[in-house]
């Protein structure tokens, strides 16, 4: 029994060291401002998969993919908790970020990471949605009702967007 | 639908990075256990996306390995959020390290007895398949003796009914068994006797008839046979010569000379040498 649970220590020990610092990369790309809460996300993320690694399905993609999601959907959760918006009241207010993301004044540091550093590539309209919805965690009848554009032309512009991007990432 | 176009629709890009809907992932699930392109496409993007990530690795806070290890290591908390963990998992811990070791346990024992009944089914299969396979290797060992043997008696049949040198008599039943009747084909070159029972009574268990041939007055023996085989060619001894041949009922095994008022059929060559 212990050494089954110190083999399985060692192995989460090896998946840390491996991708903690991939995944803590994509935290801070949706966790912009508080190195503080993205490392307790990082956290939270690592014992989820611990948790959940059972849930995992290798028919539906690579186990990074999987994390990788893990990793987004913890943030976008902490970006949308109380706690996050009460310590960012006094920066910005929620219904500022799409202005926020689309003027690409303020933010334009923290954007200099990971993904966000391909999306600069691409067509302001274009990123802005992918932003919303990919680094906002926002649905795409969100957008299209933030945005006041179709339903379709949001989807239609996302899935652009991220065949730009697969390509910029070869 | 047209696979390439699905392929360059940017679903694989929204499934992978999680923007597809519910809807658009069941679909993708579904089309990828048909399609492996589909899923070689979608590896292929996941590699991408996965060797980028690990180039824009961050250096993580050293302390927060420590702080997933102590969560994990001492407990099995289900709810932490995000705000204040560490303190939650202390909380917590007290609480569930016997349910989360009794899970652990009864995981690691459920995974023994899958993989252990795995194997068990796997070896009856296998053995179920040997088995089956020695059974049909016996079974067309069986028929192709038995074709081999049919082949053999069919090649005898043509040659004995078709040689010019076979004599055919037609042996007819006597007064005291008129419906007696069975045919020699007698090959006077390879002085080979075969007889054909056409239709004979069953005989006790401890008799037999035996065949004669009438060689100058005098019976010799042919050898004996049964009722039962009935239909078929009967290979008996050769003779040289014959100028009649009787079948009598005689005691299991045959008699060194005819019992003549027990001759059953007789029948006359009509076409000497």
């Amino acid at each position: 029994m212990l050494a089954l649970k110190e083999r399985n220590n060692q192995a989460f020990g090896f998946l840390y060291d491996n991708y903690a610092g991939a995944l803590y990369s994509i935290i801070k790309q949706i966790i912009t401002d508080n190195n503080e809460l993205a490392s307790d996300v990082l956290q939270e993320v690592f014992i989820n998969i611990w948790r959940k690694i059972e849930t995992y399905d290798q028919t539906k993609g690579r186990l990074f993919t999987w994390m990788l999601n893990v990793a987004r959907n913890a943030s976008i959760d902490m970006l949308r908790s109380k706690g996050y918006q009460n310590s960012q009241k006094n920066q910005e207010l929620p219904d500022n970020v799409y202005k926020g993301v689309a003027n690409q004044t303020t933010q334009q540091n923290v954007d200099n990471i990971g993904l966000k550093k391909v999306l600069e590539k691409l067509k302001p309209e274009h990123r802005v949605l992918v932003e919303l919805a990919y680094f906002k965690g926002f649905t795409h009848e969100e957008i299209a009702e933030m945005m006041a554009i179709p339903l379709g032309t949001v989807k239609t512009r996302i899935r652009n967007a991220l065949l730009q991007l697969r390509e910029y990432l070869k | 639908m047209n696979l390439k176009d699905y392929i360059e629709s940017g679903i694989i890009e929204s499934y992978v990075m999680g923007l597809a809907s519910e809807s658009e992932r069941a679909e993708f699930d579904q089309l990828c256990t048909q399609h492996p392109e589909l899923v070689a496409a979608r590896r292929k993007f996941e590699e991408s996306i996965e060797s980028f990530a690990f180039e824009q690795a961050l250096p993580t806070p050293p302390e927060v390995k420590g702080k997933i290890f102590e969560a994990i290591g001492t407990s099995g908390s289900r709810s932490t959020t995000s705000l204040n963990p560490p303190k939650i998992d202390k909380m917590e811990t007290s609480k569930t390290p016997v349910r989360s070791l009794g899970l652990l346990r009864f995981v690691a024992a459920a995974s023994v007895v899958l993989l252990i009944g795995m194997f068990v089914l796997y070896y009856q299969t296998k053995q179920q398949n040997a088995d089956l396979v020695n059974t049909q290797d016996r079974l067309k060992l069986s028929y192709d003796s038995t074709k081999n043997i049919l082949d053999k008696i069919v090649d005898e049949q043509k040659h004995v009914v078709g040689d010019s040198n076979t004599t055919v008599v037609n042996m007819v039943g006597t007064k005291v068994a008129p419906k007696s009747s069975a045919n020699i084909y007698w090959d006077s070159a390879s002085t080979n006797v075969y007889l054909v029972v056409k239709n004979m009574p069953k005989l006790p268990n401890d008799q037999q008839y035996q065949l004669w041939a009438l060689i100058d007055g005098k019976p010799s023996d042919l050898g004996v046979f049964d009722a039962t085989d009935s239909r078929v060619i009967l290979k008996m001894k050769n003779t040289k010569k014959a100028q009649a041949f009787a079948i009598t009922i005689e005691k299991h095994g045959g008699s060194p000379s005819p019992t003549l008022e027990k001759m059953q059929s007789l029948g006359k060559i009509l076409q000497s040498q």
